[in-house]
């Protein structure tokens, strides 16, 4: 077993906000080479994740967003028949023909197995695509190398990449596609944990307005009637617009007026009925 | 220490596999942990698949390995210990009704976590005492209402129908989101299912028809000429309307529930709708039948190229169907009857199937179904009868 690279730790990134607790989860999976698993809620910063280890551990990051029609081959290698078809045509290229070699093209995850340095490979929104390709990815993932087929030769990982992959728990997993990885769960963090995430995102903003701010999102998110309960993301543009509307004043939250709702609740039906309950609720 | 542990974990139900645990093994060789702190984190992400399973892991890992007392142990394995005895109760609220003492009409009002509540409450004084428990004894026959009975017009206030004639179900305690389903059992389902597909040409022409394209070029005397096709997608629009409601429909909803999981990720544009027993006015867009009701009126708007299948066990009384008010819901006047309404339905997507897990061998007996079943093929729920139901879906 190569020794482990103590150097190349995950702290937390300057824009993201990490609990201790996911940062050792993050090394333990550095260092085992496993992929590690996030489910959570949308919004909960699984995929910012990803973004954050690439930036503090200096590896570029490679994207995978999953579809649903998505096919394994797809994510590994793309044999461009038209292109080759093209040059034998015209024959005006620098492409090599005969060489079938130059017309394929790598998938994403051809791409981090091939890249020079260490990557971080997100697999964004996994439960999207169907189990035959959860698990014909791990077995790649696993063994780290994929055939082409069509030149016969075997691609091999120079660098095993950080393996991040995000699920929004829309489906189950399959049991072997869970004992290959290692699991987090990112709940939604608590108004503390907000205020911090708040922080780092709007560094000058008034102590009033994120004290407010934050307590009437979390009011807002125990209305239970509503589809789809604003997250972080919701939060933060929310805050930007306050910051930017000029007659805004931070005791208006406290008041119980919620300016801009629209920004917080995007289904229609949610707009109307936590307008309706905001204004019972108004104190005059 | 650690094996007994990780056997603390098997025991306790959460599925920790052994490979897992060598990978923990491996962790810890690598020196990737190094405190108390480490150690738990580590365990969790590597050994635990679902946050499900977090707070057992919790208790048990404090158990291990800071010495705290498992706690409520007694109290989780009583907790399933009764919830299956309730599951098996329900099946006969009589019964239960008469072991504790309730009338049913006071049973009825109770939800399920109340009742457990309350068994709970009864076990503890039954262990406290050991007075034997006067409060056991059954009130036999004293109740006013009653069910299970053959007279149509009785009200019934929970119970197994036995006779499938459910009239004004007065008090519904139970509904069930079919969206939170169990694990699949029947994948031949699927399969049969599968068939199910309309594939038409839709999108932008981004697929090479390699055919025709071998076929322009040798006319173009070897000048390539490339011909691109639209790809095919599936374009099949299939309403599914399932009666949820009553307790005819209860034994059944294992199978229905199978077939919902696949339905799901089957189809581009896939809807549900809900009734119980039978269609008046409305379906219904949740699975309580009480938010978003969808007039019959306005599926006319909707592609009469959609598949229409209807499950239900289609047994309710007569007059359920034919009366001008027939709901069961004294609340809901319809005005017309609900066999208008199904012809109507039959009539607005020519493709309509009703699926119907009644074994058909009954079917003769039961007149709703005689009657429904001149209006839609009915099939029954089961491989045989989904394949076939889907075979006279795809029939132009």
């Amino acid at each position: 077993m190569a020794k482990v690279k103590t150097a190349q730790e995950f702290r937390g990134a300057k824009k993201y906000v990490v609990d201790e607790e996911l940062a050792k989860i993050v090394n333990i999976s550095i260092g085992l080479e496993m992929p590690l698993l996030l489910k959570g809620e949308p919004g909960t910063g699984k995929t910012m994740l990803a973004h954050a280890i690439a930036e503090t551990l200096k590896m570029p990051l490679i994207v995978l967003n999953v579809k649903s029609s998505m096919k394994l081959v797809e994510a590994l290698y793309q044999y461009d028949t038209l292109t080759r078809l093209n040059d034998s045509r015209f024959g005006d290229s620098a492409r090599d023909i005969s060489r079938i070699e130059d017309y394929i093209r790598m998938g994403k995850i051809g791409q981090a197995f091939t890249a020079e340095a260490r990557t971080v490979l997100l697999i964004d929104e996994i439960d999207k695509a169907d189990t035959d390709f959860q698990d014909d990815m791990l077995d790649v993932l696993d063994q780290m190398e994929f055939d082409i087929i069509e030149i016969d030769k075997t691609i091999s990982a120079r660098h095993r990449p950080v393996i991040i992959i995000t699920s929004n728990a829309k489906k189950d997993l399959s049991d072997p596609f869970l004992g290959r990885c290692n699991f987090h769960h990112i709940a939604f963090p608590d108004p503390q944990s907000m205020r911090e995430i708040i922080r780092v995102h709007f560094p000058d903003l008034g102590s009033e307005l994120t004290k407010n701010a934050i307590a009437t999102f979390y009011k807002l998110r125990e209305i239970d009637v509503v589809e789809k309960k604003p997250a972080t993301r919701e939060l933060i543009n929310w805050i930007r617009a306050l910051e930017l509307d000029p007659d805004f004043e931070p005791k208006l939250l406290a008041q119980g007026e919620v300016p801009y709702l629209g920004i917080l609740f995007k289904k229609s039906q949610d707009y109307a009925v936590v307008g309706n309950y905001l204004s019972r609720k108004r104190p005059y | 220490m650690f094996v007994e542990f990780f056997y603390k974990l098997r025991e306790s139900g959460i599925p920790v596999s052994p490979t897992s645990f060598l990978t923990l093994q491996r962790a810890l060789r690598l020196g990737l942990v190094n405190s108390l702190e480490d150690f738990y984190t580590a365990c969790r992400a590597i050994l635990i698949k679902s946050e499900r399973y977090f707070d057992l892991y919790d208790r048990i890992f404090a158990h291990c390995f800071q010495g705290a007392e498992l706690p409520e142990d007694q109290g989780l394995e009583l907790d399933a210990a009764l919830r299956a005895l309730l599951d098996e109760w329900l099946k006969n609220p009589r019964m239960l009704a008469n072991a504790l003492g309730l009338d049913e009409a006071a049973l009825a009002r109770l939800s399920p976590d109340e009742l457990i509540e309350y068994l709970k409450e009864r076990l503890k004084e039954q262990t406290e005492r050991h007075d034997g428990g006067n409060k056991w004894i059954g009130t036999g026959g004293t109740s006013p209402v009653g069910h299970s009975g053959r007279h149509p017009g009785g009200l019934r206030i929970g119970g197994s129908s036995q006779n499938k004639s459910a009239v004004k179900v007065a008090m519904e305690r139970r509904y069930r989101d079919y969206t939170r389903m169990g694990p699949l059992t029947q994948a031949s389902m699927g399969e049969a299912l599968k068939r199910l597909r309309n594939l038409v040409p839709a999108g932008p022409k981004d697929q090479v028809n390699i055919e025709e394209s071998i076929y322009q070029t040798m006319k173009n005397a070897g000048e390539i000429e490339i011909i691109f096709d639209r790809s095919l997608r599936d374009r099949l629009k299939v309403i599914l309307a399932i009666d949820n409601g009553g307790w005819s429909m209860d034994p059944h909803i294992p199978v229905v529930q199978t077939l919902f999981n696949y339905a799901r990720s089957q189809f581009k544009d896939f809807k549900i709708y809900y009734f119980h027993n039978t269609v008046y006015s409305n379906l219904w867009e949740d699975p309580m039948r009480g938010k978003k009701p969808k007039p019959v009126e306005e599926f006319v708007r909707m592609d009469p190229e959609t598949r229409l299948i209807m499950v239900g066990d289609a047994s309710m009384a007569p007059y359920e169907l034919l009366d001008m008010d027939g709901s069961v819901y004294i609340s809901e006047k319809s005005g017309t009857p609900s066999i208008k309404r199904l012809a109507f339905l039959a009539d607005t997507f020519p493709h309509h199937v009703w699926l119907n897990p009644v074994p058909r061998r009954e079917w003769q007996y039961i007149h709703t179904v005689v009657q429904i079943a001149r209006l839609f093929p009915m099939f029954e729920l089961t491989v045989d009868g989904l394949e076939a139901a889907v075979t006279h879906l795809m029939a132009a």
